[in-house]
């Protein structure tokens, strides 16, 4: 295959981008769609956030229902949700996306120290504490795509995927509803809990 | 021209940000400073950070005589890098400083800045040092996916996110040391001995 050693694209944005999707029923749609986000480089600088919807197609936000979006940088976060993430197909055309309440992060806590058993990211935004786990991590593959591949269909992105054979999501202690269930990924059949490492989106045109 | 879907076949030896100086006080000379700092979030022996630093990489000794030290906050991946990297990297190894440095245990890392912005900075502190790295003047960010002939071990394959930094200095319980970037190549590539790399990572051949 054809090998770019200097991508002529402008970067758009790197960082980390794990996610966990969960289904209450193995036959029926996402009944939680999470990502999370440790932005090293952006035009909006540099932060944290996750988009936690526990009620993908209700427009409604927290605490109504579980929709909600955390962040130390809402320029950066919104940077990302309008450009990327809403484009995702697991986030695209979801009512929770618009509605979900917006809550400024004030507290951040990464455990990457129980690797491969566990890993976990802990928000913390007021009165509201959320935290993602994975669980069980498989060996890391490094994959590239182009944009016909890529979530957005419109960037080329590099990056590390993880699988995690279970993950949780726990609001102020109380955990959303469904479990992992199989997908096709890259040609592999994977979990929907996987954690995206060293993850950089490029705009292929070269003037962005 | 669009990259090309692709799963590595080849294992991932280990991912994170890897940035770096080589100084020199004397365009013309030997490097005066040479810094590495790893901060890996994933490698078969665990996360963590590791600081290189040769205050003199031209003098076999470590503290208190000079500020050569390899500092790491996970030992078992300090020595993963030592063996299956930095032993590769000509530059570093086969400097008198590197079997000679001190090596101590970080405490605490501190990132400053913005990498579009006016400057970076890591202050790592540990051992009754306080070292802070600071990189200026930066470039365009870049995505390089490498081939081994490129790459600085020649083994591998490796993407990463380039920050090119024209200015740079690194300062020891707030004393600066010597010296200053000085110009080179990287895959065709007009850079500077300072510079960011994040989201870097190495992968072992296709198999």
């Amino acid at each position: 295959m054809d090998r770019i050693s200097v991508n002529p694209g402008s970067v758009e944005w790197s960082g980390e981008n794990p996610g966990i999707y969960l289904k209450s029923d193995p036959d029926g749609d996402y009944s939680v769609v999470a990502l999370f986000f440790r932005i090293v480089l952006s035009p909006h600088g540099r932060g944290v956030g996750a988009i936690i919807l526990g009620d993908p197609d209700t427009a409604a936000g927290y605490p109504e229902v579980p929709n909600l979006c955390l962040t130390d940088n809402r320029p950066m976060m919104t940077y990302l949700l309008d450009n990327f993430a809403s484009k995702f197909p697991t986030l695209v055309g979801r009512a929770g996306v618009e509605a979900m309440s917006w809550h400024d992060v004030t507290k951040n806590n990464q455990d990457n120290r129980n690797m491969p058993h566990s890993y976990s990211e802990e928000l913390t935004a007021g009165d509201v504490t959320v935290q993602m786990t994975w669980k069980d991590l498989q060996p890391p593959m490094a994959i590239e795509v182009g944009p016909n591949e890529s979530a957005t269909k419109a960037h080329d992105m590099y990056a590390v995927f993880l699988e995690a054979t279970d993950a949780r999501i726990t609001i102020n202690g109380t955990a959303l509803q469904g479990q992992v269930v199989d997908r096709q990924f890259f040609g592999r059949t994977m979990s929907t809990a996987f954690l995206a490492l060293s993850e950089t989106w490029v705009n292929p045109n070269e003037n962005g | 021209m669009p990259i090309k879907p692709n799963v590595r076949t080849g294992g991932v030896d280990w991912t994170g940000e890897n940035p770096g100086m080589l100084l020199k006080t004397d365009p013309a000379g030997d490097w005066s400073v040479l810094m590495l700092f790893f901060r890996i979030v994933w490698s078969p022996v665990g996360p963590g950070n590791i600081l290189l630093l040769y205050e003199n990489p031209g003098k076999g000794a470590g503290l208190p005589e000079c500020c050569n030290v390899i500092m790491a906050d996970n030992e078992a991946l300090r020595d993963y890098i030592k063996t299956g990297f930095i032993e590769k990297l000509g530059t570093f190894s086969d400097a008198p400083a590197y079997a000679a440095s001190s090596q101590l245990t970080i405490d605490n890392v501190v990132s400053d800045g913005d990498p579009c912005g006016d400057f970076y900075s890591e202050t790592v502190t540990g051992g009754g040092l306080t070292i802070k790295l600071v990189w200026e003047e930066l470039g365009k960010p870049t995505a390089l996916e490498l081939p081994p002939e490129l790459t600085g071990t020649g083994e591998h394959v490796m993407y990463s996110l380039l920050v090119d930094s024209k200015s740079c200095y690194v300062e020891v319980n707030g004393r600066r040391l010597e010296g200053h970037p000085v110009p080179r190549e990287q895959a065709g590539l007009p850079l500077s001995t300072a510079f960011l790399y994040y989201s870097e990572t190495w992968i072992f051949p296709d198999k």
